[in-house]
């Protein structure tokens, strides 16, 4: 049951080309002395720097073989180098119902955020694909390179349809069996996910794709006002809950919604995933920069 | 407890209705607000982390929130019942209060209000405050007359607001009679109470009254004052010398009414001027009386006023401090005497200044003549003119008074002293040589009589007076005698009603009768406070009710006539409180006793019922109770 995207068309003005235009710029600065243009991937094998040794095994080629070690320690050891490739950059961005309640909503940031690091991306020459999920892939936009393809990406996030049901688990299970090339999967949702956030997450993980969470909310959503006595209604799965909501309930509230996000902190700090948190009523260049400056995406 | 509201079964009703909605009302879901959230399972965390602990405390809370408005509606119907303690008197009674505001209630010996009437006055409303529904209520003022506000009612605030306005009067106090109205007012209106608010002043303490209130009457005095220490004119008089009519007297008296000695300072003023003052030492309740001869002259206001010198002491009754006294102007009588000539007659009438005397021969008699007075020398005109008539041996035949005989050498075995003729006048060992005897008539006053036949007849008309004499007074030997000129004036006073005693000096608290010139039909008094009254005019005086002492002014056709008012009443002044006792009623004198409040429990239950909807308000917006 999709529903159109709430936001106008026009979040992806000139204003905004320009905004992203000067975070590049900002983000050539603070990934300087790196390799521009591209990006190194983990693989080894037929680049030119060298990257690690390991020991020989019958079957390896033999021209790639550290004669000086094997003089020293008498043992075969095998040279490796880092392979250089352009890196596939897969933009999953949630489009369930809960990113679409409010004005402004975190659908409006959510693709906002995708699009500038989508620009940043291509700038620096990677393939760049955003695929929209909720409870399943809702759509794809094929992996594409060159800083020209930007508007290609503003079009596409601009017809994107507010889907349903957020499922992590199903949406990713689809997007790792229709994207075969790992790279890096930035995610921005609100984990939402009845069913929980970690299998999702494994799935790409177990699929070599590097994940990078970001998790928005509403900071209404945290602070809510609503008192008394109160029919609630989810706005993904249509449960309804009478309670009498009282400032104690508020307070506990409060926590479990700090223990929520800890959790899925917790889970990614473990894991070695980059994780970010927002708020909606945060500027997105401030968040954008956090990430810059994290590291992780600017290689 | 008892019961003085809606009857018990409809109150039954209405509580079981109101605890059926209420129950009602709890059992019946409430329609909640729908509030869209992106994400369910985070208040199901919440409510699971609540539920384990709070599911029976919550119920309790819902449990007690029912039960609270069950006690509302509960104390709600209890209030509509009306309940009242089983120790009150709920039957209807029949309140009076008798409110002393007689000229001693404005001693300002008390605490809580400037005077002592209006600390009565604040009690007589605070019984006015506590007086309960079914009763009836009036109030009545008493000094020397009884002034009741109004009749029985059942609302005390339409007294309320007409008891705020009275005031204390200069009037003395006249208990017997306000206790006898209350008596009529109460003995048939059983249950009575009787609330008797007064200093009781000038009570004698001795006394015991005898009055039927009636046999369910409780009878309470509510006593106000606590002083005694008064320092009082209580006489202050001028009157004109009989010899003299232009020379006065002044009489002052000063009565103390402290315990202990006390200093004082008497100031006499005539028309605002100082022409008299002296140091008093007057004893513990001593008197101190002064004469002052030839102190004024005719026409002068004149006040007394005394004041206390003793440092340590004060005299908490001002209103007695000062007294005020008049000299009017005495009248100049116009008089012709008819006569071919008596010097006895002439002596007195030319030697007196404020006469204007001429004499006429019998024949050159004008009856068209207008003098205040005629006298007439063995002579009588056949048509009397008009003004005061005086005979002396009337002929027979136009005598006005009818001669029955003449008696030769007559005793005088009768003689009116009590007559103004009579004044300071002595007649006994008279020798006359022949009179006539006169018929009386109604009219008619016989002044003396020799063996019940009058010689001396008075006769008070409505516009005139006669005076007959029997006797040729050079025939016999009352002019060689010092009374015979006071008796030509005694007669001329007795005509033109000029008495020498007293001039208008009248006590407040009563109707003062003012001579007035004939033909006079209307008059107004011009009070001390400058205030312009109409005085009634009836029988030749004018009539007039006055109740503050100081210098009235009496108009009449353009004649001005100045009277002075004082409280001049030495048991007034004496304002020592003293307790009411009656031979036939106990009297209760506890202010505490004075409970007519019908404790109204309804509005304590009432109070109480919003109390819990406050608590209940306050609780479930915190959210405490929910």
């Amino acid at each position: 049951m999709a529903q159109p995207a709430s936001e106008p068309s026009n979040a992806f003005d000139e204003a905004f080309l320009k905004k992203i235009e000067y975070l590049y710029i900002v983000s050539r600065k603070i990934a300087a002395g790196k390799h521009q243009a591209k990006r190194k991937t983990r693989l080894v094998g037929s680049g030119i720097d060298f990257a690690d040794h390991r020991q020989y095994t019958p079957g390896d080629d033999v021209r790639n073989l550290d004669w000086r070690v094997y003089r020293r320690t008498e043992k075969l050891f095998l040279k490796l180098y880092e392979e250089e490739e352009d890196l596939h950059i897969y933009f999953l961005v949630d489009t369930s119902r809960s990113m679409h309640i409010g004005a402004p909503n975190k659908w409006n940031m959510a693709r906002q955020l995708a699009a500038a690091l989508g620009y940043i991306g291509l700038c620096n020459l990677d393939r760049v694909s955003i695929v929209p999920f909720s409870s399943a892939v809702d759509d794809r936009m094929a992996p594409t390179r060159g800083k020209a393809q930007i508007f290609k990406v503003f079009d596409f996030l601009d017809r994107c349809e507010a889907g349903d049901q957020t499922t992590l688990k199903d949406a990713f299970k689809t997007f790792v069996s229709e994207n075969k090339r790992p790279g890096l999967a930035v995610i921005i949702s609100d984990f939402y996910d009845p069913e929980g956030f970690d299998e999702g997450l494994d799935v790409l993980r177990y699929h070599r794709f590097e994940p990078m969470v970001i998790q928005l909310f509403d900071q209404r959503e945290f602070e809510i006002s609503v008192q008394g006595d109160v029919e609630l209604v989810d706005c993904e799965t249509g449960e309804v809950r009478q309670m009498t909501v009282t400032p104690a309930m508020m307070k506990e509230y409060k926590r479990v919604f700090r223990e929520f996000c800890d959790e899925l902190q917790t889970y990614c700090t473990r894991r070695q995933i980059l994780y970010f948190r927002a708020a909606i009523q945060q500027p997105f260049e401030e968040l954008v920069l956090k990430i810059f400056r994290a590291g992780g995406f600017l290689k | 407890m008892q019961l003085t509201g809606l009857p018990i079964e409809t109150v039954a009703w209405v509580a079981a209705l109101a605890a059926v909605v209420i129950t009602a009302l709890y059992v019946l879901k409430l329609r909640k607000r729908t509030v869209e959230i992106p994400f369910s399972p985070l208040w199901n965390r919440v409510l699971t982390s609540k539920r384990h602990r709070s599911d029976w405390w919550r119920r309790l809370k819902r449990l007690l929130s029912w039960l609270l408005h069950i006690v509302i509606a509960a104390l709600l119907a209890l209030a509509m019942l009306g309940p009242h303690l089983d120790d009150e008197v709920l039957d209807e009674r029949h309140i009076l209060i008798l409110l002393d505001n007689s000229a001693s209630m404005g001693a300002t010996d008390v605490t809580g209000g400037h005077d002592r009437f209006e600390v009565g006055r604040d009690k007589a409303r605070q019984v006015l405050e506590t007086v309960g529904g079914d009763d009836r209520v009036m109030v009545a003022l008493f000094n020397n007359r009884v002034q009741p506000l109004g009749p029985f009612v059942d609302d005390p605030s339409l007294i309320d607001a007409a008891l705020r306005e009275q005031q204390v009067s200069a009037n003395p106090t006249e208990l017997e009679q306000a206790l006898d109205f209350a008596a009529d007012s109460l003995r048939d209106r059983q249950p009575a109470e009787l609330v008797v608010i007064t200093d009781g002043a000038g009570l004698d303490p001795d006394t015991s009254l005898d009055i039927d209130f009636g046999p369910e009457t409780t009878v309470r005095h509510l006593e106000v004052g606590e002083s005694s220490e008064n320092l009082a004119i209580t006489a202050f008089n001028a009157r004109r010398y009989p010899s003299n009519r232009l020379d006065h007297e002044l009489y002052v008296e000063v009565r103390s009414f402290f315990d202990r000695p006390v200093d004082a300072t008497l100031e006499i003023t005539a028309n605002g001027r100082l022409i008299d003052t002296q140091s008093l030492e007057l004893e513990a309740r001593g008197l101190h009386r002064q004469f002052y001869p030839g102190m004024a002259t005719a026409g002068e206001e004149l006040q007394a006023r005394v004041r206390l010198d003793t440092a340590d002491a004060r005299d908490v009754f001002p209103l007695d401090d000062r007294a005020y006294a008049v000299i009017p102007p005495p009248t100049r009588l116009q008089v012709q005497l008819v006569s071919t000539g008596n010097l006895f007659i002439e002596g007195p009438l030319i030697l007196n200044s404020h006469i204007e005397f001429e004499r006429v021969d019998p024949d050159d008699f004008d009856p068209n003549a207008e003098f205040d007075v005629f006298i007439f020398d063995r002579v009588a005109p056949e048509v009397p003119p008009s003004g005061h008539l005086l005979y002396f041996d009337p002929p027979e035949e136009a005598s006005p008074f009818e001669i029955i005989g003449r008696d030769e050498e007559p005793i005088l075995t009768d003689v009116r002293q009590s007559h103004p003729l009579m004044r300071w006048i002595d007649l006994v060992d008279l020798n006359i040589g022949q009179t006539s005897t006169f018929a009386m008539t109604n009219e008619d006053t016989a002044v003396a009589s020799a063996f019940g036949r009058p010689m001396i007849v008075a006769r008070d008309g409505d516009e005139r007076r006669k005076v007959a004499v029997g006797f040729d007074v050079r025939n016999s030997d009352f002019p060689l005698r010092v009374s015979f000129p006071v008796f030509v004036l005694n007669i001329l006073d007795f005509f033109a009603q000029d008495d020498v005693d007293l001039m208008y000096s009248f006590a407040t608290g009563q109707t003062w009768s003012i001579p007035v010139d004939s033909g006079v039909e209307s008059a107004q008094m011009i009070t001390p406070e400058g205030e312009t009254r109409r005085a009634v005019i009836h029988s030749g005086a004018a009539h007039y009710y006055g109740e503050v002492p100081g210098i009235y002014r009496l108009d009449t056709d353009g004649e001005s006539t100045a009277v002075a008012a004082n409280l001049a009443n030495p048991e007034e002044s004496d304002i020592t409180p003293q307790s009411l006792d009656f031979e036939t009623a106990e009297v209760s004198r506890e202010i505490d006793d004075l409970l007519f409040d019908r404790r109204q429990l309804w509005v304590a239950l009432l109070l109480a019922a919003l109390a819990l909807l406050l608590i209940e308000w306050l609780t479930y917006n915190r959210r405490w109770t929910v």
